[in-house]
């Protein structure tokens, strides 16, 4: 009874800290508002006349909804690069910027769920996968393991910060017999989520282009490059315009983190290049589409070309020590290194991997305004939650809102 | 039925005394349903007849006790659960409409009772009937025709193969044509479950030189012609990715497609290497003289937006003893289609005595349609 | 705390070997290959309950037996113009040439092989017009004729017992009734001339929203 006269105070007082803030936070919110309004009023016009409004066809029957959502989970996923040094290697630099990391994840998984939905053609009847009343395919679907895998790191994620925070916010302290345990589950659960969604692809016969084994490991290695980007860009932000704390080391950490995994995920592009390029088979074809063109379809060569050049120069920037502790440098490299992963992740994966279709013909995808509303529409609501999250996490780890009897 | 009984599942709470109070279910502050009075007796034939559709066998005893006492195992108490939402929230919705007649509050009914049922492979041989009884009252009620609609399962001992000539092939698109007609696709997109291929001899199999949009006298001059659609394979990939096994291999070797329970992910499009699938990327239209009337649940009976479809072997005739519209309609005779299992089939000749393949072999999908030459 | 942290460790790896291993695709009775399959499912073959019987229409057909092969063709002779033939050809041709007969197919060409194999007289019996007649003089009737296509087409002829040429008619459902030569090949100009194709599809150059 006490916990939930706790609760509500907490839900009131967060409501309270939500709708209170700076001129920029509230434009920022306004601004964020109004791209949702944008997103659903676009989304009505796909639930009435179905997804002939997107560019999606059936040749290419994936395109930016699914793209964002493969790019997003990576993106959740990542959270785990600072929950783990916290609990697993104890590393108390990272201990401030854990909640954070969570709350991103959070965010990143609704997008998921969002843009999922948003692709489906039947959203009125998705109630046929819950097990019991419909039918889960579970274990031959992948799709149903990424369900699973996705509304569990989701329960994870928001149990155990909410735990956390609650006994702050009550001025006590988290009991680390409650806690660990989940942390070092949800170490584990975010490397099985975005395995899990590179398994999606990588288990498909028929598209040569994801059906390698190298996938898994490309999605995991991208992952942890562009998520702790984000996160380092985030926590910045949350630096100059909070009184929440973040000292310098965290983020030099969490940079060699990111100049790591984005080695390793050019090393790992180096590899793809090379098994297409060297001797080209007929399974080559979507690679080369992507990256030369085929018939004269060169659609998405600026994109990939960009996001291997804003790659390469990321990465370089990051390598070396002097130009990674300079911040400016930092944050401009971070910044450039998560546009080029969203790149190569979305146009870069999902999009060629169905061109050429199964008799090799091609047919380009151009995402229309409704697609481009809806997503960000469904950005911004991303944003929008990060944002209450944060806001609220912030309040309380900094001892502004406890609660008063 | 008692009066409290009625009350209890219709909402129909009688007050002949309160009109304007706030006590009816439907919510309405003022005005009240006006239908109570006029209409009780026909709810009560209504409600038995909802009953008998839903739950089928199990015929309610008199007395809402009888019917609640009754053990069961969990499965026949989702369906008692899911036919009292049905009916409770069917009546609810129609019989708080004011102005609606009595045919457009079966029709609610009907779409309610559809939009909560179950995957049609998991139905018992009742369920199947009662679907399709309701899915044939809902086209009468929408458009004032009947719909001959089956939904005979399998045979036993029979397993359909397919075979392609393509030495015999020209080119002509009859079986485009007749597939279409026979399968009530979307005019609008011009959807088509069969594509003909036009590839140059010489050089082998081409499919990305090939041309299957061509429009010239065919057959052209040092080309051949193949065609493509669903393959039926006996181990699809389709089936293995949908995440609520719309998708199924029925026993005689089928690859069907419950349009209702599809949710539209389209994992299976992305799965299938031989462009079996179609898409509803808009609600699909076919102007109603063209509607082939002759439909089997599982085949072309009228789907809707968001939902997938494809070739099903024209489960409507095969299932009959008739060939598919397409090996119907080909003039040449380029197409050939049987039992599998039947020792003295065409089919088995072919398969015994002419060198045939399959596309994509190394996939191993094993698909049951097989091409060959002269 | 290490220990602990250690149990949670190998608990978990406990739980995901156990979901890996209870994740087993492969059912009971799966075959690897169709043909496998077949093979299996065919030794208990009791044969189908369906017919296409009703679906012959009203063409009258012949059951014939050919090497083993037994099906239907259709019955030929009710179905030609001028059967029997003997009724205007009962002199030889020379003296019908003159009398005052109307004219019926006089303007027949034989655009089938070359002249030095083919002339009326390679099929046509002259001394019994309702009959055709075999290269070594053996009459053939006119329902049979495919004997006739036998002599020269050998390997279609196989492939028409079979069931790889030529049209089916009716259903796949035993009784089998295909087409005979002579209902898709006229015996005097067999080849097909071209044609356009039934359906020119707009969308297909757009890609199917």
């Amino acid at each position: 009874m006490r916990r939930l006269k706790v609760f509500v105070s907490l839900i009131k007082d967060s409501l309270d800290v939500i709708t209170r803030g700076s001129k920029k936070y509230h434009l920022w919110m306004g601004f964020l508002t109004l791209f949702m309004l944008i997103g659903m009023y676009c989304y009505s016009f796909q639930l009435d006349e179905g997804l002939s409004v997107t560019g999606m066809t059936d040749r290419v029957s994936w395109g930016l909804y699914i793209s964002n959502f493969t790019f997003l989970v990576g993106v959740a996923a990542a959270a785990v690069m600072l929950v783990m040094p916290t609990y697993v290697l104890k590393d108390i630099d990272f201990k401030q910027a854990v909640l954070i990391g969570e709350g991103l994840a959070v965010a990143a998984l609704i997008m998921c769920l969002a843009f999922v939905v948003a692709d489906m053609g039947g959203p009125s009847v998705l109630w046929h996968m819950i097990p019991g009343i419909g039918v889960f395919n579970f274990p031959n679907s992948m799709l149903t393991w990424d369900v699973i895998v996705l509304n569990g790191y989701l329960f994870l994620n928001i149990s155990i910060p909410f735990y956390i925070l609650f006994r702050h916010y009550q001025g006590k302290k988290s009991k680390t017999s409650v806690y660990v345990p989940g942390a070092l589950l949800s170490v584990f659960w975010a490397v099985a989520i975005h395995l899990v969604t590179a398994f999606l692809y990588q288990g498909l016969q028929a598209r040569p282009f994801w059906n390698n084994a190298l996938l898994g490991p490309r999605f995991l290695a991208s992952a942890f490059a562009a998520g702790p980007a984000l996160i380092i860009i985030i926590l910045a932000i949350i630096r100059t315009n909070t009184a929440f704390k973040i000292d310098d080391k965290t983020i030099k950490k969490l940079a060699l983190v990111v100049t790591v995994a984005a080695q390793i995920n050019l090393i790992m592009l180096i590899s793809e290049l090379f098994k297409e390029f060297y001797a080209p088979t007929h399974h080559s074809e979507s690679a080369y589409y992507l990256f030369f063109g085929l018939n004269g379809k060169t659609a998405l060569l600026p994109w990939i070309w960009t996001s291997i050049t804003l790659n390469v120069t990321a990465t370089i920037i990051l390598t070396f020590h002097k130009l990674r502790n300079n911040f400016k440098f930092l944050f401009f490299a971070c910044f450039i290194l998560f546009v080029a992963i969203w790149i190569e992740k979305g146009f870069g994966l999902i999009v060629p991997g169905f061109i050429p279709g199964p008799y090799g013909k091609i047919a380009e995808y151009t995402p229309t305004i409704i697609e481009i509303g809806v997503t960000l529409g469904i950005w911004s609501l991303g944003a929008f939650i990060f944002t209450m999250l944060a806001k609220t996490a912030i309040e309380i780890e900094t001892g502004k809102l406890r609660y008063k009897k | 039925m008692s009066e409290k009984n009625k009350k209890w599942f219709s909402l129909n709470l009688n007050n002949n005394s309160n009109k304007t109070s706030t006590s009816c279910g439907c919510g309405k502050t003022s005005g009240g349903c006006k239908t109570h009075n006029q209409e009780e007796l026909d709810e009560n034939v209504f409600f038995n007849a909802a009953v008998d559709a839903s739950v089928g066998e199990q015929r309610p005893k008199d007395g809402i006790d009888q019917v609640f006492d009754v053990k069961m195992d969990r499965r026949t108490a989702f369906k008692k659960l899911t036919a009292s939402l049905l009916i409770g929230a069917g009546a609810v919705s129609t019989s708080c409409s004011t102005l609606a007649s009595d045919e457009s509050k079966e029709k609610a009914q009907i779409d309610w009772e559809e939009q909560f049922k179950g995957n049609y492979k998991l139905m018992s041989n009742e369920e199947k009937e009662a679907t399709v009884t309701r899915l044939v009252r809902s086209y009468q009620l929408r458009t004032g025709k009947t719909l001959n609609m089956s939904s005979v399962d399998a045979q036993k001992d029979v397993l359909y193969g397919y075979a392609f000539n393509i030495s015999k092939c020209q080119g002509y698109m009859d079986c485009v044509n007749a597939c279409v007609e026979e399968n009530n696709q979307d005019r609008n997109s011009q959807m088509q479950y069969i594509r003909i291929h036009e590839m140059k001899d010489g050089k082998g199999f081409n499919f990305n030189e090939s041309d299957d949009n061509y429009y010239h006298e065919v057959p052209a001059e040092g080309h051949f012609y193949m065609g493509t659609q669903c393959f039926h394979c006996d181990n699809p990939p389709c089936v293995e990715v949908c995440p609520v096994q719309a998708t199924w291999r029925e026993d005689d070797g089928l690859v069907v497609v419950d349009y209702d329970w599809c949710v539209g992910c389209r994992y299976c499009m992305a799965a299938c290497p031989y462009d079996g699938r179609r898409f509803n990327w808009s609600k699909p239209e076919v102007p109603e003289e063209q509607i082939n009337k002759n439909q089997h649940y599982l085949g072309n009976r009228m789907r809707k937006k968001g939902v997938m479809e494809k070739c099903t072997f024209c489960v409507q005739r095969s299932r009959a003893g008739k060939n598919p519209a397409c090996v119907e309609a080909c003039p040449t005779g380029a197409r050939i289609f049987g039992n599998l299992l039947d020792p003295n089939s065409t089919i088995r000749w072919v398969l015994e005595n002419k060198k045939v393949f399959r596309l994509k072999e190394d996939l191993g999908t094993e698909p049951k349609f097989w091409y060959f030459m002269d | 705390m290490n220990n602990k942290n250690q149990g949670y460790i190998f608990f978990s790896f406990f739980l995901i070997l156990v979901v890996a291993l209870t994740s087993c695709k492969h059912e009971e009775g799966e075959y690897h290959s169709i043909i496998d399959k077949i093979k299996n499912k065919s030794k208990n073959y009791h044969g189908v309950t369906l017919s296409s019987e009703s679906y012959l229409g009203d063409d009258k057909m012949i059951k014939i037996t050919e090497d083993g092969h037994t099906f239907l063709i259709p019955e030929r002779k009710g179905k030609l113009k001028s059967f029997k033939c003997s009724e205007c050809h009962s002199k030889p041709l020379s003296q019908i040439n003159d009398e005052d007969l109307k004219k019926a197919h006089w303007d027949i060409k034989i655009v089938h092989a070359n002249e030095k194999t083919m002339n009326c007289l390679t099929c046509h019996n002259s001394n019994n017009m309702d009959e055709l007649k075999s290269i070594t003089g053996k009459s053939i009737d006119f329902n049979r004729s495919y004997n006739l296509c036998n002599q020269c087409h050998t390997k279609q002829f196989d492939d028409w017992k079979g069931g790889a040429h030529g049209k089916r008619i009716g259903g796949w459902a035993p009784p089998r009734a295909s087409l005979s030569c002579v209902n898709c090949h006229n015996p005097h100009n067999p080849s097909f001339e071209k044609k356009w194709p039934e359906r020119y599809n707009s969308q297909k150059t757009k890609e199917r929203k």
